[in-house]
């Protein structure tokens, strides 16, 4: 089905339950009061952040996105196949969007068990303090992700459910969950 | 079908903005400087990204204008947040 | 479900007249006025609250964890006659937390779940209020009983105090997901699913507070900016979107079973709203 036909067919819709983005929005809003008072924190004092910054490793970052930003892929394409009727597909993507985010929190894990290792822990100076505020808080959305992929699971798999705005709200809460790691990693690893 | 494989190219494109952080910590180390003008490049790529998830993912692209607006006005308002508290923080340094 | 008041087809029309005629006849004849008597009293209660804690006491916003010995007796010192005013206050007004609770638990017993999660809501709300309210205006009150005790004991009533009412954040938590739950399985429609999502909302800020336990400076301290005024900005919505939902529940109310009304035009309006009660009749 091209493109056009599909818009038309299908009239231009809200994704998914409107409420759900009423709570992304307001969501977003708040989390984007975390990110503004990390930044100023952080142009007050640059030199320690820049330090204590210098011990994070970019690498486990762009991996951490990257594999985050495949779920959020195979959630989309999901949502899509099952719209147009074909559950199988949808239901395996479900499953990889799970395993992408199992892979998000080991590394995530391992790379807080290492941090603490080194020294480098909750509160050992203010740097690290909004890190593992901001990665531990996305991490609780990260956990309540995998609830929502339940939901999710549980509505591909029921020839009775397949509610396919269920299914949109199901995504609609996990790419809130990918695009709030976009700015936090972007914030806490790259900013210089 | 027509729709993974833009999905794919999506991925493909959000993929690389992220790689290029590789590259702008390349160019950036060395120093252990903190730059006004790293900080704010950095944040309006992940703005970029941003606003491609909400297109793209979310579908906002093939929703409602009302949507398509809305999710314009909150990336302009993050931005605007953002960079306003790190420029603040940086004035009454 | 509450099925024993079951108003017959349309209840009467009340009298239009004068004020206090009115009011008499929703008194004796208005089958929701129990539920309209727990909701003003939900509306007096976070009045007082917000009036005594931050204009009366001042004991909100909370002070800095960081103050030395002489300036937290001076904290105790200078609020030595607005805590025990406003904590006498809130001491009298605390009853009306059981009808607040029983409000709230009220309209997940009109939603199509389990009425366990009605009781599991009743029973955690009414034990926080002790950490969550109680414990903080004790220990005040006695830190101003005695202005002469020893300063490292009126200390430790401060962290006392400040750290209960702060920290024990844990049993709002799991009521705001327990009313959370019980609205998005609810298949009577008594709330619309974004309410949901804001106790949801609710909820996490409630464990943003809690590494107040651990800093005493900094953003993440019990006044600190995330941890104290950003969670009140969202607290702030919270419970004033929860005062307007549970208005409106009462509005549509029809005491059935199955889904709640939409809110009609011309619905019975509150009795004491002063709105033309020819607009009820109509």
């Amino acid at each position: 089905m091209s493109d056009l036909a599909e818009t038309t067919k299908r009239g231009r819709s809200v994704p998914g339950q409107p409420d759900m983005w009423a709570f992304v929005l307001f969501e977003t809003l708040v989390f984007t009061a975390y990110f503004g008072f990390y930044l100023f924190s952080r142009a007050r004092s640059p030199e320690l952040f820049l330090h204590a910054q210098a011990q994070l490793d970019l690498r486990i970052g762009v991996v951490n996105t990257l594999v985050l930003l495949l779920s959020s892929w195979s959630v989309a394409r999901c949502v899509q196949s099952a719209r147009a009727g074909a559950y199988g597909p949808a239901l395996r993507d479900a499953f990889l969007t799970a395993l992408f985010a199992v892979v998000f929190l080991g590394v995530k894990m391992f790379e807080w068990a290492r941090l603490s290792h080194e020294g480098n822990g909750f509160d050992s100076n203010d740097f690290f303090t909004y890190y593992f505020f901001l990665t531990g808080i996305h991490f609780v959305h990260l956990l309540i992700g995998f609830v929502v992929l339940g939901v999710l699971v549980y509505q591909l798999r029921g020839p009775k459910m397949r509610d396919q705005k269920l299914v949109e709200t199901c995504a609609t809460y996990w790419h809130t969950v990918d695009f709030l790691w976009v700015l936090i990693f972007a914030l806490l690893y790259v900013v210089r | 079908m027509k729709f993974n494989k833009r999905l794919l190219v999506v991925w493909v494109i959000l993929a690389s903005l992220t790689l290029a952080y590789l590259w702008i910590d390349h160019t950036a180390n060395g120093s252990l400087r903190s730059r006004a003008l790293i900080t704010s490049s950095v944040i309006v790529i992940a703005l970029v990204k941003v606003r491609i998830i909400f297109r793209e993912f979310m579908e906002v692209r093939q929703a409602p204008v009302l949507l398509c607006r809305l999710t314009d006005a909150w990336v302009v308002l993050i931005g605007a947040v953002l960079l306003s508290c790190y420029f603040i923080g940086v004035a009454i340094r | 479900m509450s099925e024993v008041i079951t108003p017959a087809a349309s209840p009467a029309a009340p009298p239009s007249g004068p004020l206090h005629q009115r009011i008499a006849w929703h008194w004796r004849h208005n089958p929701k006025r129990e539920l309209w008597l727990a909701w003003w009293a939900l509306v007096v209660f976070y009045s007082l609250f917000w009036l005594m804690f931050f204009v009366i006491t001042r004991v909100q916003p909370p002070p800095r964890p960081t103050a030395d010995l002489a300036a937290q007796v001076h904290f105790f010192h200078v609020r030595h006659l607005g805590i025990p005013v406003g904590f006498a206050v809130i001491f009298c007004i605390g009853g009306m937390i059981a009808t607040n609770n029983a409000l709230i638990a009220y309209s997940m017993r009109r939603m199509s779940v389990s009425p366990a999660f009605a009781y599991s809501y009743l029973i955690m709300y009414s034990l926080s209020a002790i950490p969550g309210l109680l414990l903080l205006c004790i220990a005040l009150i006695v830190g101003t009983l005695r202005p002469e005790r020893d300063p490292e004991a009126i200390s430790w009533l401060y962290d006392f105090a400040f750290l209960s009412f702060d920290g024990t954040m844990g049993v709002f938590l799991i009521g705001s997901l327990i009313w959370m739950l019980a609205i998005l399985l609810d298949k009577n429609r008594v709330f619309p699913k974004w309410f949901g999502y804001l106790n949801l909302c609710n909820g996490l800020t409630e464990v943003v507070v809690a590494p107040c336990w651990i800093f005493r400076r900094g953003v993440l301290a019990w006044n600190g900016q995330i941890a104290w005024w950003l969670d009140m900005v969202v607290f702030g919505v919270y419970t004033g979107a929860f005062i307007y939902m549970l208005r409106s529940m009462i509005l549509r109310e029809d005491f059935g079973t199955g889904p709640l009304p939409e809110l009609k035009p011309d619905l019975e309006r509150k009795p004491k709203a002063g709105r033309s009660n020819a607009e009820a009749a109509a």
